[in-house]
């Protein structure tokens, strides 16, 4: 794996916390003395966020197709509309 | 429970919103708010089980009970969706669940039209927490190694555009 893929595995590892103590300071210490790699760092924990983020905002889709479903059922419908008469 | 043509979500779904419903109208909420923190609870329960975070007996009292929690910071707080640090019990809300996107649109909308493999397979990894075996089956990769080296390529290209992006902004 070239050595580019390579830091992105290390900083998956240091994120998603599959290191050993060690391995963290020894991580930690790169960072803080690699501007270069803390700003790598911080773009790669935005796009995990970011994946976070967009699989809610999928789910939260799905289930807003599946409610309109459910409400096509009047006999349903009628059951949840009452509530806020 | 998982949420893919599942006869029993859907069954918990049916008679979970009702009380739901019931519960957000008592503390002055119309359906629309009863349909999103509904919505809510529901996808904090399925990462809590995903995750295995905690013992979850019966799914309707456990998402009856996130609901209650969201409705009181919706409806009964005038601090609309802020972070409850002190529920660090089996009712807590994620930290990041309400935050807003951590990049601009253009950077959503380039992983939306361009990356949708790279994004299924960052999903599966880091969303749904499933082993990079069964994400290379699912897949399709050849073997699990090619799908952790496209992983690795994927998080590349994406962080090449989320920092091309922001550099542009930047500019403006």
């Amino acid at each position: 794996m070239r050595k580019q893929l390579c830091e992105i595995r290390d900083i998956e590892q240091y994120l998603e916390h599959q290191q050993d103590t060690a391995d963290q300071r020894v991580f930690e210490a790169r960072v803080l003395t690699s501007p270069d790699l803390a700003e790598k760092m911080s773009y790669q924990q935005k796009i995990v966020q970011l994946v976070r983020w967009l699989a809610r905002r999928n789910k939260r889709q799905q289930l807003d197709t599946l409610y309109h479903q459910l409400m096509t059922d009047e006999t349903y419908r009628q059951k949840i509309t009452s509530i806020f008469r | 429970m998982t949420m893919h043509n599942d006869p029993i979500f859907e069954s918990v779904y049916r008679d979970t919103l009702p009380k739901v419903a019931r519960m957000v109208h008592r503390m002055g909420g119309d359906l629309d708010t009863a349909k999103d923190i509904f919505h809510d609870a529901v996808i904090i329960c399925l990462e809590k089980k995903q995750q295995n975070a905690v013992n979850i007996g019966s799914d309707q009292a456990y998402i009856l009970g996130i609901a209650r929690i969201l409705c009181l910071r919706r409806l009964k707080d005038d601090r609309q969706y802020v972070t409850i640090h002190a529920h660090e019990d089996d009712y807590g809300i994620p930290s990041d669940f309400y935050d807003p996107p951590p990049v601009s649109q253009p950077v959503i909308s380039f992983l939306k039209n361009a990356g949708k493999r790279c994004l299924q397979l960052l999903q599966a990894f880091y969303y749904d927490k499933l082993p990079m075996a069964e994400i290379a089956r699912h897949l399709q990769y050849k073997t699990q190694h090619v799908a952790t080296v496209q992983k690795y390529k994927c998080l590349e290209k994406i962080r090449e555009q989320v920092k091309q992006t922001q550099h542009e902004e930047a500019a403006l």
